[in-house]
């Protein structure tokens, strides 16, 4: 059932490496430090040590240098004297150092840098675990993760060789590969003889495809993420799910047999898999019988390690699914299902407005409404006046007054917008470049000019063909295309665009979609070194999502490769979901 | 043949010693060298002159004059010397001129007569003034050593990282010591003085008397000792006209000498080269010059004029008013092809290719000879080690071509040794030559490096010739030319008679973008000499922007630091920039000049978010940013206050700052929130408790669940809570009640407008 990959597929890099690199240089500055008694979660709360050393092992926000400058201070009132250490990952920023020499403490700590900055979640996915990225970057225009970027892909290709063909959309996607290119100018000679590992490197912004990441995820890994949230690479399994009275901390990553088979299924898959594989372990289990002594001891030394194992990860998959089909399978997820491709396909808008006003009144949730709102929004090219106004009107009502904030960040960001009045459909093309320059918005705006803008998803869908027409029932069994990933109703606009620009080898031919999606300036390949690419390595690509990507698109990508014999390596600055993007431009009280 | 080994004098059985000359001087020097202190770099290096003034005989009237000459005596540098009198002169590693004045201060002058620096050796040799000083160099560098009046030694082992050692008493030491010298032994200096017939070795902690294994008896007094070039031996010359020569721990003694010459000689230094067969020193009076060794005569010279002896590595200098010339023991391999009858292969090999260039068959012979004993090989390789030694450039060409001759018949004989000391001899020869001045050995030359020898080049501003040298031997730009260009580059920025105009544009012509060439550190330099303008100019070339910004900062640029900043990518930088640039505005052209950069604008405001809220608020009103006012307000309404009426304040003033942003809608929103607010509030003293804070939906939904059904449905209509929102609302309440009757009385009340199926399902979530 799960695909097998075609046999001339590539093999991937190695990226344990990354690891065994971030290992030891922490290892070597905690050396300095000596031995580590225990590790405290930074939070606003004191830690009792008695330790006569304090290390902090922090992510370079102001936030955290308070919390330390509180602490010393604290210290330095009681009279007491320790050794204070401060080590930023991935590294060191000046507003921090700056802050810690307000707090009067610069002195007293010294400050280190742990360069690690891409996390190896498995043999695909390396992950800079950076959630904090897309609000930042999308809402707060704050640049200085790119630099972090930049550094992480000069030491993908010191590590990996350079890559030959690189593509790009999107301004922080254009920002970072100019900078990342500067790194490599200024040292070159090191990468310069190597051979490519990895031929096509693709790097795109989270803005450019809203939709995707809004959508609900349907299938497996997507809906473990969104139903139990997979943090790091492993997710915590309640009570409800281990049918014990203990939560489970689980790692899903290929190395789990069972998971690596279902994980990019379709959910209405999975369930009748997952009874296949249990009657397939019990027909080995029953295999037992019938069995001689020696055979017996072959068994038992060999296979049922293996078998019990197998079992074990079987019954928690097993226990999941039913937990998510508890939750999902009532009326109310269909119904919020088809209201979502209603939404993609763009008919029944009325009778989708309603539906979500009704999700709103109902308080269903803040989170999964204010969803509904953006996808609405993204969609249509922004709400009508009358419906921005009453859905707001209606959603402050019910989740608190406070979201007010909320709004303002997600018009902000381009999420949540209002049509201008008279705007129809077609009209909208021409508005966009005059919005840009438009005084009014430009000043709300200002920094984020480029960010705040209409989406033209209704056109880049037909151009793009992101909605399959299919006759008669769409075979989630043998899926077709992308499309799958949602229940055969939508094909992941930013995988798409991946596809089309990897076969053609550039942007041309797509400048259409590229103006629709206000890139005009921020499309950009670059061909370089390409008789040194070995045809295998030309099959490998790495995708870089600034901003997070989903499971979904990594299935679509990963189902993309299959069909035509590449292997996708994705990088990531965090794995998110629409909860995610949702709750980084929620304001909550404070 | 014969003649070419005119000057060789042998010295005992094995060695020959050859003097030949390098220049004749071309100094037009007005005194004799007697008259002055001089100082004679090793390596070749440049020769100082300070007509010593503080004689008595000597007018006090006239100022001395410093005076630097290269090797082969062109002037360098001429001044009136101001300072104080001088008591020694000496030369660091680095060819800066060392002048070590009365009191203990020490001036630095650069090869072109330019002051660099002083410093001082100490209050202590300052009080006792300093009665004679040398100049030596460890591996660390150049030291000092300094003898005072009061008889003490203060030294420094390294004048670059100065680091002042006063050395213990000699005990009972009455008078000057009659010779001393400084000892490098396992990385420390030592001194080592005569008083009388007793040795002293003063080290950081003690003071120990020596003696040297061997002596003659009958010594009363030591007059000159010499070190050698590596600080491995010694010798000592005493009163009895005795030599001593050992090694410089004084545990051995190689042998002795007697030269029955009483009076004190002028100079005694060593003469021996790596791996030398003889080890011998040369001994100056004024008018004779001895090298004497492990043999029972000694080699004499007679010196027509006062000479001046300076130690090479490899050899002695002498120079004097009109000559310079080089002693040396003969190198083995010149020693074996050139030794009158000589059978070696070398020599042979040079027959050969001599008898070849006259047509004679007598060339076949010599080559047979040579492969019969299979020597072919070492012939060639003898040929080209002695091309290496040769001073003389067709001495060169005749022994390279032998070589070259006799590798016709080898099979396979690397080539890379001939090549390379062709190369080598074309730079040597380069770097001879009279308008140049550095004599160097290739046994010097090859201690030195090329990269060594590069940076005196453009020491001695001789760009062109370090740039064709570089190209010349094909070294990688970033070691070769671009680093010439960018000193030539220091250098031309300091000529105050051309515009920066000229000056930019020549650099930039010469440069280009020549990779490894910082403009940044040339702009540095321009703004060192007070030239702001050119080093902008400068900077323009600079590719990497992130490397302008410091440069651009310490210029008081900051407007133009912040664009390069921001130019960059780099935010941290851009940070840097916005904190210099907040202390050196004003408030108001501070916010003016980031209102022009939304990037920076965004990251100050995040800065200020967490640091600096008040300032947060500024930057809005500045901006006539309402919106932006708005929603800090309302941030500040949930944040700080916890009284109501503090709250309120706030929301009137976020509302105030939406009607002003023409955004209705939150202005609205916020007035209905403080009216919920208040409304809140006198819920919960009515009715008690908690209110506050609760979304309007929450709030009537409490209110049905505390039974107070008219004070909902109160709420709902001054709040204009739509129908079908309530009906939820009902329902759901009602049905977390259990309160069945009053679901089915509401129920029938009004048709539903959410129909009779959003009915059922509320009944049943409330299962």
């Amino acid at each position: 059932m799960a695909f097998p990959h075609r046999p001339d597929a590539p093999e991937l890099p190695d990226f344990s490496m990354l690891k065994r690199l971030a290992r030891d240089q922490l290892i070597y500055l905690l050396e300095q430090q000596h031995e580590v008694d225990k590790l405290y979660k930074v939070e606003s709360k004191p830690a009792v040590s008695s330790s006569e050393q304090l290390c902090f092992l922090v992510r370079p926000r102001i936030k955290n240098m308070r919390y330390i400058a509180n602490l010393v201070n604290a210290d330095k009132l009681a009279g007491r004297t320790r050794k204070y250490k401060v080590i930023f990952s991935p590294q060191k920023f000046y507003a921090c150092e700056m802050v810690l020499e307000e707090e009067g403490i610069y002195g007293d700590v010294s400050c280190d840098e742990w360069a690690f900055s891409l996390l190896p979640l498995d043999v695909d996915l390396l992950s800079m675990e950076l959630p904090e990225f897309f609000r930042d970057y999308f809402l707060e225009g704050d640049q200085r993760w790119i630099n972090t970027v930049a550094q992480a892909l000069h030491l993908l290709s010191t590590l990996y060789g350079p890559f030959p063909n690189c593509y790009g959309i999107g301004r922080c996607a254009k920002m970072s590969y100019e900078l990342w290119r500067k790194l490599e100018d200024e040292e070159d000679g090191e990468t310069k003889g190597r051979r490519p590992e990895i031929g096509h490197i693709f790097l795109l912004d989270r803005d450019m495809d809203f939709v995707t990441a809004l959508c609900s995820q349907v299938v497996y890994e997507g809906l473990v993420d969104d139903t139990f949230r997979i943090k790091c690479g492993s997710v915590d399994f309640g009570p409800e799910v281990t049918s014990s009275d203990k939560s489970l901390k689980v790692l899903l990553n290929a190395e789990d047999k069972v998971f690596n088979e279902i994980r990019n299924e379709h959910f209405s898959n999975v369930f009748g898999f997952l009874s296949q594989k249990a009657r397939n372990l019990q027909a080995q289990y029953d295999r037992r019988r019938g069995m001689d002594i020696k055979q017996m001891k072959n068994f038992v030394s060999q296979e049922l390690k293996g078998l019990k194992q197998e079992h074990r990860l079987l019954s928690l998959h097993i226990g999941a699914c039913e937990s998510i089909m508890k939750k999902k399978t009532k009326q109310d997820f269909q119904e919020l299902i088809k209201t979502e491709h209603a939404l993609l396909e763009g008919f029944n808008i009325r009778e989708s407005t309603s539906y979500i006003e009704e999700h709103i009144d109902r308080q269903v949730s803040p989170i999964e409404s204010l969803r509904l709102m953006c996808l609405l929004s993204i969609t249509e090219n922004g709400l009508i006046p009358k419906d921005y106004r009453s859905l707001k009107t209606q959603y402050l009502q019910s989740y608190g007054p406070e979201h007010l904030l909320t709004f303002s960040n997600l018009r902000r960001a381009g999420l949540l917008t209002e049509q201008a009045p008279g705007d129809t459909l077609t009209a909208v093309e021409s508005k966009v470049s005059k919005l840009v320059t438009d005084k009014a918005a430009g000043k709300i705006t200002d920094a984020f000019s480029s960010l705040a803008k209409r989406s033209n998803f209704r056109a880049i869908s037909k151009k793009l063909n992101l909605i399959p027409r299919v006759d008669g029932e769409y075979d989630l069994k043998v899926p077709r295309d992308m499309a799958y990933v949602f229940s055969g109703a939508y094909v992941p606009l930013s995988c798409r665009i991946i596809e089309q620009v990897l076969e053609r080898r550039s942007w041309q031919g797509l400048d259409e979609v590229v103006r629709l999606l206000n890139c005009s300036e921020l499309a950009f390949t670059d061909m370089t070194r390409e008789d040194k690419a070995s045809s295998e390595s030309l099959r490998l690509i790495l995708v870089v999502f600034l901003g997070g990507c989903t499971f979904s698109e990594i299935s679509a990508l990963r189902f993309l490769g299959r069909e035509k014999g590449y292997r996708f390596i994705f990088l990531t600055t965090a794995v998110t979901n629409s909860a995610r993007l949702m709750e980084a431009m929620s304001e909550v009280k404070a | 043949m014969d003649c070419y080994t005119a000057n060789w004098n042998p010295l005992g059985d094995s060695a020959f010693y050859r003097k030949y000359e390098l220049y004749s001087m071309d100094w037009d020097l007005k005194e004799e060298l007697r008259d002055c202190l001089v100082a004679a770099a090793p390596y070749g290096g440049p020769i100082a002159l300070l007509r010593n003034p503080w004689r008595k005989e000597k007018a006090a009237s006239v100022r001395p004059v410093l005076e630097i000459y290269s090797a082969s005596g062109m002037p360098l540098a001429s001044l009136l010397w101001k300072s104080g009198p001088v008591v020694s002169l000496g030369w660091s590693a680095e060819e800066e001129l060392l002048c070590v004045q009365e009191d203990g201060v020490v001036l630095v002058y650069g090869l072109h007569g330019d002051f660099r620096r002083h410093f001082s050796m100490g209050n202590e040799v300052l009080q006792n003034r300093v009665l004679d000083a040398r100049i030596f160099h460890t591996e660390f560098g150049s030291g000092v050593a300094i003898l005072t009046g009061a008889h003490r030694f203060t030294l420094s082992a390294n004048v670059g990282d100065l680091k002042l050692r006063r050395m213990p008493e000699v005990p009972g030491l009455q008078s000057a010591p009659s010779c001393w010298t400084t000892l490098c032994q396992d990385r420390v200096a030592h001194i080592l003085l005569a008083v009388g017939p007793d040795l002293y070795l003063l080290d950081h902690a003690a003071c120990s008397s020596v003696t040297p294994p061997g002596l003659a008896p009958g010594v009363s007094s030591f007059l000159q000792m010499a070190v050698s070039f590596t600080y491995r031996h010694l010798a000592l010359f005493t009163d009895t006209g005795y030599i001593w020569m050992g090694t410089t721990s004084l545990k051995e003694k190689l042998c002795e000498f007697n030269c029955n010459i009483r009076a004190p000689p002028k100079q005694m230094v060593w003469c021996s080269r790596p791996r030398s067969k003889e080890r011998a020193v040369v001994v100056a009076w004024e008018r004779r010059l001895m090298v004497v060794g492990d043999a029972p005569e000694s080699i004499q010279f007679v010196l027509d004029e006062d000479s001046y002896l300076v130690p090479e590595l490899d050899g002695v200098r002498i120079f004097s008013r009109s000559t310079h010339e080089f002693l040396h023991e003969v190198p083995v391999a010149s020693e074996e092809i050139f030794k009158i009858a000589s059978m070696a292969p070398g020599a042979l090999l040079l027959e050969a290719q001599k008898e070849y260039e006259k047509e004679s068959q007598k060339a076949d012979e010599y080559l047979r000879e040579i492969q019969e004993l299979g020597q072919l090989t070492q012939a060639v390789q003898q040929c080209i080690e002695a091309a290496g030694h040769e001073h003389r450039p067709d001495m060169q060409k005749s022994l390279l071509r032998a070589a070259s001759f006799g590798k016709c018949f080898l099979d396979r004989f690397p080539p890379d040794s001939f090549v390379r000391m062709c190369q080598d001899l074309r730079v040597l020869n380069a770097v001879r030559d009279y308008h140049i001045g550095i004599p160097l050995t290739y046994s010097q030359y090859k201690q030195l490096t090329i990269q060594v020898l590069l940076d005196r080049l453009v020491l001695r501003r001789l760009y062109p010739l370090a740039i064709q040298i570089c190209e010349y031997l094909r070294l990688p730009e970033v070691q070769g030319v671009s680093r010439i260009l960018a000193h030539w580059a220091c250098y031309k920025v300091q000529q105050k008679d051309v515009s920066d105009e000229d000056v930019a544009r020549a650099i930039n012509q010469k440069l280009g973008d020549t990779p490894g060439v910082s403009y940044s550190d040339i702009a540095a330099r321009a703004y060192g000499c007070g030239r702001t303008e050119l080093a902008i100019k400068l900077l323009e070339y600079e590719p990497r922007s992130g490397e302008q910004v410091p440069l651009l900062l310490k210029m008081k640029r900051s407007k133009l630091a912040l664009s390069k900043a921001i130019e960059s990518g780099d935010t941290d930088l851009v940070f840097t920039v916005l904190l210099h640039l907040k202390n050196e505005l004003n408030r108001g052209d501070f916010f003016m000049t980031l209102r022009n950069q939304p990037m920076a604008l965004s990251l100050y405001r995040q800065f200020c978010k967490y640091q600096e809220l008040e300032t947060l608020k500024d930057l809005y009103n500045q901006d006539d940013n309402h919106q932006e006012l708005g929603s800090f307000h309302i941030r500040a309404s949930y944040a700080a206050e916890e009284r109501i009426e503090g709250r309120v304040a706030a929301l009137q003033t976020a509302a105030d700052a939406f009607y002003k942003a023409k955004n209705e809608f939150a202005a609205k929103a916020t007035e209905d929130q403080m009216r919920l607010l208040r409304l809140q509030r006198r819920l919960e003293d009515e009715l008690g408790g908690r209110f506050l804070d609760l979304s309007l939906h929450d709030t009537v939904t409490t209110l049905i669940l505390g039974g107070h059904n008219k004070r909902a449905e109160q709420l709902a209509r001054d709040f204009r809570i739509p129908d079908k929102r309530l009906w939820w609302l009902k329902l759901t309440a009602l049905a977390d009640l259990e309160d069945w009757e009053e679901l089915e009385k509401f129920s029938k009340s009004k048709k539903s407008p959410i129909g009779y199926l959003g009915c059922g399902s509320g009944c049943r979530r409330g299962h």
